[in-house]
């Protein structure tokens, strides 16, 4: 009965994992719907509120505006992104061109480098942009960031379709564009579905350039809840609540990963 | 329907030779199978006429016109990949009609030739289906389908019965050769199978390293192999092969002993085929060893005798039987042809 055994040993460690990892986020939630005089109590038993969310909403604090500024953000680096992401995986994929493992190296390198090296030669350029604490900034560098990432997954999705297909579809007269937009693109929406959503999230949780570049008006939401540090302390559940705000949209995202990530598109294509 | 020419045509990846410069005519109307084993640089040569692959040098006609720079889709050509490569998204239907949308075909005129074509290859219970819901013989068909769809300059067919079972085979391999006598359109196939290559061919192009060895009628490589290579590719089962000389107007090799037409000499490949040699109760017959294995076939029995290094296979009536390492006799039938080799070169010695 050793199986057994084991299978309780695994079952307990996993327990012990989730909760360890699962811990902060449940406390977050909690805290989000407690009165400030419950914040700090452990205790379940408490009448829940949506008086946080209301406060974090309305003046001094404006989440609103912050939603918006992230949502923008996010939204338009995917947008720019995921698009140029997929064309030049699919160059990197199909062209054998010479020097092409050494590009994409280079492409790869930008990831080497430590945001906190950059982040103020960065705010210097943007600076004499004149583009300090504007959405632009933000988009610039977090296109910057993802991009690279982007076409290295999208890569990987694009390399696994068999060529077959494609080179049948020239061969029954389309044209390398009406390949990649009848063929490429339907085969690989998965994975191109995936890389958005993953280079969403990235760009949604970015923080320590938004930290630096912006002040005021593009202010987003992982800069915002440093703003719940007052000198009257930590004001844990109006953060708590705004934490939720971050964490809502991407749990939603990664749910919408999971099922498109199961299914793949390529069966049936070839033998 | 059109002529397709490889003038002086060569493919190089880098360093490697993958297609020497060799030149080809495919007649109009004509079905050309290239036969060879795998890595000869038969399909390599196919994707060039297609345009899949760039020719390194030498100029492709198609139809009289030079081809080598214009993309596939300008080419007018049908193929039947190996592996399908059907569009995994798209249901049986759309698959075969893409050929036609990409043409602009309205949707209706598309609509009635897709089914006409799914009954030629009996498909038109599925068109509403994924190519992920079908059998691989099914899959095979909707390519074939794709291909036939329209009435291209040439059809391109990379083994396109390779992943079918034996039985569906057969019956694809008539269908095929019914099709190009319907359509008449210049035919290039390839194929590592020797029998399909004899019997869809008008003419086959063995060939080896890139290499065409021998191109010419089916019955031709068949009756005439240009050498050794050829000798012991086409047949099944292949062709004897004996190494021995020539004196006296006679080959001569361990309990063989043969009248030939050559002047004498040494360093001789004899071959005859398991059709041509029957057994016989001669006495002093020209073939003589010991009975080594006994194969039934069905219609015939392949009898192997084996004296020394000499390994003959005999192809004997259904009913014979003898114990193994019984002493056994074997003669050329009457007509029979007796092929010579030189052993070096492996050519044809009355070529």
């Amino acid at each position: 009965m050793s199986k057994s055994v084991l299978w309780w040993v695994e079952r307990a460690l996993l327990l012990l994992i989730s909760t360890i990892v699962l811990f902060p986020i449940a406390w977050m939630f909690l805290t989000a719907f407690k009165r400030p005089r419950d914040a700090y109590s452990l205790s379940l038993d408490f009448s829940p509120t949506l008086a946080n969310f209301a406060t974090v909403f309305s003046d001094p604090w404006n989440l609103g505006d912050m939603v918006l500024n992230s949502v923008i953000v996010a939204t338009v680096t995917v947008l720019i992104a995921v698009p140029c992401a997929s064309l030049a995986a699919y160059s990197f994929s199909r062209f054998r061109v010479k020097g092409r493992k050494f590009l994409f190296f280079l492409i790869l390198s930008t990831q080497f480098i430590p945001a906190v090296v950059i982040v103020l030669p960065f705010f210097l350029m943007f600076r004499s942009l004149g583009l300090l604490d504007t959405r632009v900034a933000l988009i610039v560098v977090n296109l910057a960031i993802v991009t690279p990432f982007v076409i290295w997954m999208i890569k990987g999705f694009i390399d696994a379709i068999p060529t077959d297909s494609e080179e049948a579809a020239m061969i029954d007269g389309a044209s390398r564009l009406r390949v990649i937009k009848d063929i490429v693109l339907p085969m690989a929406a998965p994975g191109i579905l995936t890389s958005s959503i993953f280079c969403f999230i990235l760009t949604w949780n970015e923080f320590l350039f938004a930290l630096i570049l912006t002040r005021r008006d593009a202010v987003t939401l992982p800069v915002g809840l440093v703003s719940f540090r007052t000198e009257r302390g930590d004001l844990w559940e109006l953060m708590s609540a705004a934490g939720v705000m971050i964490t809502v949209p991407i749990f939603i995202m990664a749910l919408l990963i999971q099922k498109h990530f199961t299914r793949g598109m390529t069966a049936g294509a070839v033998k | 329907m059109a002529e397709v020419q490889l003038v002086d045509v060569e493919k190089r990846y880098g360093a490697f030779l993958a297609v020497p410069k060799q030149s080809l005519t495919i007649e109009e109307g004509e079905f050309l199978v290239l036969l060879g084993p795998s890595g000869c640089g038969k399909t390599t040569t196919m994707r060039m006429i297609a345009g899949l692959e760039e020719i390194t040098s030498g100029d492709l006609m198609i139809a009289g016109e030079r081809a080598n720079d214009k993309p596939p889709k300008d080419r007018d050509i049908a193929m039947v990949f190996q592996n399908y490569g059907l569009y995994p998204h798209m249901t049986v239907g759309e698959n075969i009609g893409y050929p036609l949308k990409l043409r602009g075909m309205d949707r209706k005129a598309r609509e009635t030739r897709v089914q006409e074509t799914a009954e030629k290859v009996e498909l038109q219970a599925l068109l509403k289906r994924r190519p992920s819901e079908l059998s691989g013989g099914q899959r095979q068909r909707v390519a074939l389908a794709r291909a036939i769809v329209r009435t291209p300059k040439i059809f391109l067919m990379d083994e396109p019965l390779s992943n079918l079972d034996a039985k569906l085979r057969v019956t694809m391999r008539a269908e095929l050769k019914h099709l190009h006598h319907e359509l008449g359109v210049t035919t290039v196939y390839v194929t590592h199978d020797q029998m399909e290559a004899m019997t869809l061919a008008s003419r086959v192009a063995v060939m080896k390293e890139g290499r065409i060895v021998q191109l010419d009628t089916p019955k031709k490589i068949y009756s005439e192999p240009a050498d050794l290579f050829v000798a012991g590719f086409i047949g099944s089962p292949s062709m004897n092969l004996v190494e021995g000389r020539i004196t006296g107007g006679n080959f001569e090799a361990q309990g063989v002993s043969l009248p030939v037409a050559e002047p004498d000499r040494g360093d001789v490949v004899m071959g005859i085929r398991p059709e041509d040699v029957q057994l016989t109760r001669d006495g002093d017959a020209p073939i003589s060893g010991k009975l080594y294995a006994l194969e039934l076939t069905g219609d015939s029995t392949l009898v192997t005798l084996r004296n020394g290094a000499t390994s003959i296979c005999a192809r004997g009536p259904a009913d014979f039987e003898a114990p193994i390492d019984a002493p056994c006799a074997l003669a050329p039938k009457p007509g029979a042809r007796i092929h010579l080799f030189d052993k070096k070169t492996g050519q044809r010695l009355d070529a």
